[in-house]
């Protein structure tokens, strides 16, 4: 008995080590830059692979004001904190129609929205500019974000649906009996428990939004304009070789995703698998 | 006087009748009107940047059209029949089959395998998702700016590294020969797609009766045995999800290619998406560029409902 158990442990210790040392090759590229963000380019080009001599912010500062990161971060916050709202908004009401009101042809619209989950972006994205253009919301931020929400709508209604679908329909019915009106009963009965499904959206727009790249790179000509993602994009064509520069932008770009991941990393994983599953 | 009565009471009833029938429409109006008041907004802003868009992807796909001229003309299938004469575009469509093939062969089984070891873990399970999932939760550009400064043939990292351990022979212009840009892409945009399956796939071990593997150990069977006939066949529906998301999302691919190569050297990573997007933005061929992406899109489209019919007669 003693033996299986150690022979287990051994086991055990044999997985972590190999896990581990995986983990951290497959994350190296990470380090890598976060190290070289605080070298100077004749350090990172003479030794790539040593702790850089004095952990100095000069690229961060040269970044974010001369390479004007401060700008592209406060454009990526405003679109994305505006696409935020709207989908909810947006997508919460017309999830819950599919989910629990019952109308003639809820199937088909339904499906129709569906349809834009599996078209590629790049399909349409050539008249989605011409769109745009005659609306006279081409480089323009409130553009984007109305493109980016209205892009992000079939996913959305998709997983609010879902969320919706799991609360029994007993509960608006009730709700209806005491002369609540659809909106009140959705309000303030049905909403307040679709809460986790409600974070998981936000979860997924953020990341969807600040992450994106070809929408800005299409829809955006004035640099003043930019998001982070072209901004680190046409600051890495402009900076070529000045690696520790670019590697501070790069970090910039990388810090409010993985915070965002690290604060609500439990919804992220539960939202994922239900997501594709159901 | 009688007669009289039941025709009045005839009428009566009509009445009545005709007041509920008003009285219905009235609550079915009514309830139209709420449920369009939910569903209104989204199928506003569906249909100005997604419908419409659709429809006039596959009009301007028949017409001869710069993005500024005023008129367009009508063309027919005109550009559809240059596409396929088109070298670069059949080519491009080439190269997103072999990034397709590629990607099946790094992502598939690779992070299956990672997803059983992590599973196996007793304490830290969370700990190893966590750290494995972290790529994916960057952005492209970043992905593509760190990935082209890994294969820079000076002071890359890898090149750097193979140079100071006498194998100078081995450092390649990864991004700049033919021969390495496509995998060298590829292994790029594994590094930032894994963790979704991972993830799935994750989810799909939980599933699995571990009676199933106390059985195969009291007849003996080693972990590679227990792996392709026990672990595989259990996992078919998350396979199945997995493969076409993997086959998917590599015919969608732009952001990593655009940002490390921009479709070069001389097309040789070109992707059907790289290349309409120069088309229409930096040559002004948008009606060719636009039948360019209808096809990619049919591709993705046909794959995908032929996907969905296959699970769905496989599930049941």
């Amino acid at each position: 008995m003693e033996s299986l158990v150690k022979r287990w442990k051994t086991s055990q210790i044999a997985l972590w080590t190999v896990l581990l040392l995986l983990l951290i090759f497959i994350t190296a590229p990470i380090f890598y830059a976060v190290i070289a963000s605080f070298k100077t380019n004749m350090e990172i080009f003479n030794s790539p692979f040593s702790l850089p001599k004095s952990w100095n912010f000069d690229n961060y500062i040269n970044a974010w004001n001369l390479g004007n990161f401060k700008q592209y971060f406060l454009n990526s916050a405003l679109i994305t904190v505006g696409g935020m709202l709207i989908v909810a908004l947006v997508a919460c009401p017309a999830g819950y129609a599919f989910a629990q009101l019952s109308f003639k042809g809820s199937n088909l619209l339904f499906y129709m929205f569906l349809l834009g989950m599996s078209l590629p972006i790049q399909a349409i994205i050539i008249p989605i500019f011409f769109q745009l253009k005659t609306m006279g919301l081409v480089n323009t931020l409130t553009g984007v974000t109305l493109v980016s929400s209205g892009l992000a709508l079939p996913f959305s209604i998709f997983l609010m649906r879902n969320t919706f679908r799991d609360i029994p329909k007993e509960l608006r019915e009730s709700a209806a009996m005491d002369g609540a009106g659809e909106w009140r009963t959705f309000w303030s009965v049905i909403l307040p428990l679709a809460k986790p499904g409600l974070v998981a959206l936000l979860i997924f727009t953020f990341m969807n939004i600040w992450n994106d790249f070809l929408l800005p790179l299409v829809l955006l000509v004035n640099p003043e304009k930019f998001t982070i993602s072209l901004g680190l994009y046409s600051f890495q064509g402009e900076q070529t070789t000045n690696f520790g520069l670019i590697f501070g932008g790069t970090v910039i770009s990388m810090i409010p995703s993985i915070i965002v991941y690290i604060l609500f990393q439990r919804s992220f994983v539960e939202g994922m698998t239900d997501g594709a599953n159901k | 006087m009688n007669l009289n009565d039941s025709t009045s009471s005839l009428e009566m009833d009509l009445k009545k009748n005709l007041s509920l029938v008003k009285g219905k429409n009235k609550l079915k109006l009514k309830k139209l009107i709420t449920i369009l008041s939910f569903l209104l907004p989204a199928l506003i802003l569906y249909s100005i940047f997604m419908l419409i868009p659709m429809f006039d992807a596959v009009r301007y796909s028949f017409f001869d059209w710069d993005g500024a001229a005023p008129s367009m003309n009508f063309v027919g299938f005109e550009n559809y029949i240059k596409l396929a004469d088109d070298k670069i575009f059949l080519k491009a469509l080439s190269h997103n089959l072999l990034w397709v093939v590629l990607s099946l062969i790094l992502m598939v089984i690779p992070t299956l395998v990672l997803a059983v070891l992590i599973s196996r873990v007793k304490k830290g399970k969370t700990f190893f998702r966590a750290g494995f999932y972290l790529p994916s939760v960057l952005s492209l550009a970043v992905v593509g700016v760190l990935w082209s400064k890994i294969y820079d043939p000076m002071m890359g990292p890898i090149n750097v590294f193979l140079k100071s351990i006498g194998l100078e022979n081995l450092a390649k212009n990864w991004l700049g020969e033919p021969f390495y840009v496509i995998p060298a892409l590829v292994i790029a945009s594994t590094w930032a797609f894994y963790g979704l399956y991972m993830i799935l796939f994750l989810a799909g071990l939980q599933n699995i009766n571990h009676e199933l593997y106390e059985a195969a150990d009291l007849d003996g069977a080693g972990p590679i045995r227990k792996f392709w006939s026990i672990t595989v066949p259990s996992l078919r529906n998350t396979l199945n999800v997995v493969i076409s998301m993997v086959i998917i999302n590599s015919l969608k691919g732009f952001a990593l290619i655009w940002i490390m190569t921009q479709g070069g050297p001389f097309y040789m990573s070109e992707l059907v998406s790289t290349y309409v997007y120069k088309a229409a933005f930096s040559m002004n061929k948008v009606s060719y560029a636009t039948a360019g992406s209808v096809v990619l899109g049919i591709i993705v489209i046909v794959f995908t409902i032929a996907f969905n019919y296959y699970r769905e007669r496989s599930e049941n």
